[in-house]
């Protein structure tokens, strides 16, 4: 079995308390937005952002420095998260529709080609201006599909550092990022026809 | 079977994770194809956009401020700020001050260091009984029955052996109502922890028995964790913590029980 970089060695004296101050700190507002995103609310994020900086400050010696200390943070948020009471709700609730998300009974993809308007795109931009909507439609993303679409898109982590934040491997990384962002695309455009119709 | 670009080709080029090869064929077919072009500009651009409203909260001052605190909290020797005073304090009065000040500043200092381990052991505390809670929690949700099932202590406490680094006893006699369902080896904080399982008439009750640690301490003080009680205990090289909806004074009742047992009362 391979050790993750952070644990192949154990260091006989920890790293300085101001090390661990000066690269986590910085990782807090990012912290603390995936953590909001995925428990919805508050007092839920705050819990969660301050268990993963103990459990940090308390691993910190067994951080190997120059390795990947952004996708470690995240990777002890995810867990946490996970452990928590919104975290096995939500986990347990999609479990199953995550597993049946990639292909219906029918053995073809949930979402075809057919499902991107790829004859309209000036109103699937117009669309992409609307922060709310975009909010919204990312807030009906499934848990897994959420966590995803945030870490690449708005922490910009590359598929590899996603795959050892998430535990998955590469390929279901990409995987479920195009299956957020068809079920984005989707949500936009359904909810684009109504108001075209209303004028 | 479709000529165009494959949606994971389509990330790939947004995200920036084709190789050279896969954005030279990718940069090729999009030169003819004005469908796949927009779709990639479309995706380009739902990629900004998200990035753009995922970053929706900020954290609030009071959380920053408490963690800045507790990531500060034992600065490294050698690292902090020296006083230099200046060379013409050459007279008693400038030793005297000299002397006033670093005194102000040593009881400043502990004044600081005390409230920061305080803090810190508060923080460690809330996040024990967190951690606790939402390991009971998580045995309530599970459809999986404990990892040893049995009522007789005489079978749940050796089950332990070799998986935990201490030992402990299980009391003979339980409170009215009150019988062991059977155990699990679990986490806390790392550490391995006994998650003794027991139901008080229809209530089921977690009681993590671990080893003394220097770490977060269970406090002995009854708290509320989500109309869930936790109650923590501590006898000679062991501590636990009781986590159940029952009534505290049944589960106060438990606890001692398992307090008892331990000092051989």
């Amino acid at each position: 079995m391979t050790l993750l970089p952070w644990k192949r060695t154990v260091r006989e004296s920890g790293p300085q308390t101001s090390a661990f101050e000066d690269l986590a700190l910085p990782l807090l507002p990012s912290l603390y937005n995936v953590a909001f995103w995925l428990s919805r609310n508050p007092p839920d994020a705050e819990d969660l952002v301050q268990e993963t900086f103990l459990k940090a400050l308390r691993g910190f010696a067994t951080f190997e420095p120059g390795s990947n200390f952004r996708a470690w943070i995240f990777r002890i948020l995810r867990n946490t998260y996970l452990t928590s009471r919104t975290g096995l709700a939500a986990m347990r609730t999609v479990a199953l529709e995550d597993e049946l998300d990639d292909r219906n009974a029918s053995g073809s993809a949930l979402y075809p080609e057919g499902a991107i308007d790829r004859k309209t795109p000036e109103k699937n931009l117009i669309r992409l201006s609307d922060r709310a909507a975009l909010q919204a439609a990312m807030e009906k993303l499934p848990p897994p599909l959420l966590e995803v679409i945030l870490l690449c898109d708005v922490e910009e982590m590359k598929y590899r550092e996603i795959a050892t934040v998430l535990e998955i491997p590469i390929g279901t990384v990409m995987s479920r990022i195009a299956r957020a962002r068809t079920a984005l695309r989707a949500e936009l455009q359904v909810n684009v026809t109504p108001r075209e119709f209303r004028a | 079977m479709s000529d165009h670009l494959s949606h994971s080709m389509l990330n790939g080029l947004a995200d920036g994770e084709l190789s050279a090869d896969q954005l030279a064929v990718a940069n090729e077919h999009l030169a003819g194809c004005p469908a796949c072009t927009s779709n990639a500009l479309y995706q380009s651009l739902l990629k900004s956009a998200t990035a753009k409203a995922g970053q929706r909260y900020t954290p609030p001052p009071h959380l920053q401020e408490r963690l800045t605190r507790l990531a500060s909290r034992s600065e490294a020797p050698g690292t902090g700020t020296g006083h230099r005073y200046p060379q013409q304090w050459r007279f008693g009065w400038g030793w005297v001050a000299a002397a006033v000040l670093l005194l102000v500043s040593a009881s400043t200092m502990l004044l600081q260091r005390t409230t920061r381990k305080t803090e810190l052991a508060s923080a460690e505390h809330a996040a024990l009984v967190t951690e606790v809670f939402d390991q009971h929690v998580a045995t309530l949700a599970g459809s999986l029955p404990p990892q040893v099932v049995s009522t007789d202590r005489h079978t749940v406490k050796p089950w332990f052996q070799g998986k935990l680094p201490f030992s402990f006893n299980l009391p003979e006699g339980l409170p009215r109502d009150t019988t062991l369902d059977g155990a699990n080896l679990t986490y806390l904080h790392n550490q391995p922890v006994a998650q003794l399982l027991y139901s008080i008439g229809k209530h089921r009750v977690s009681v993590f028995v671990r080893e003394k640690a220097g770490g977060a301490s269970t406090d002995e003080a009854p708290a509320e964790h989500a109309g869930f009680h936790v109650m923590g205990f501590g006898t000679g090289d062991l501590e636990g913590v009781a986590v159940s909806d029952v009534d505290p004074a049944r589960l106060a009742e438990l606890v001692s029980e398992i307090r008892g047992a331990q000092t051989g009362r």
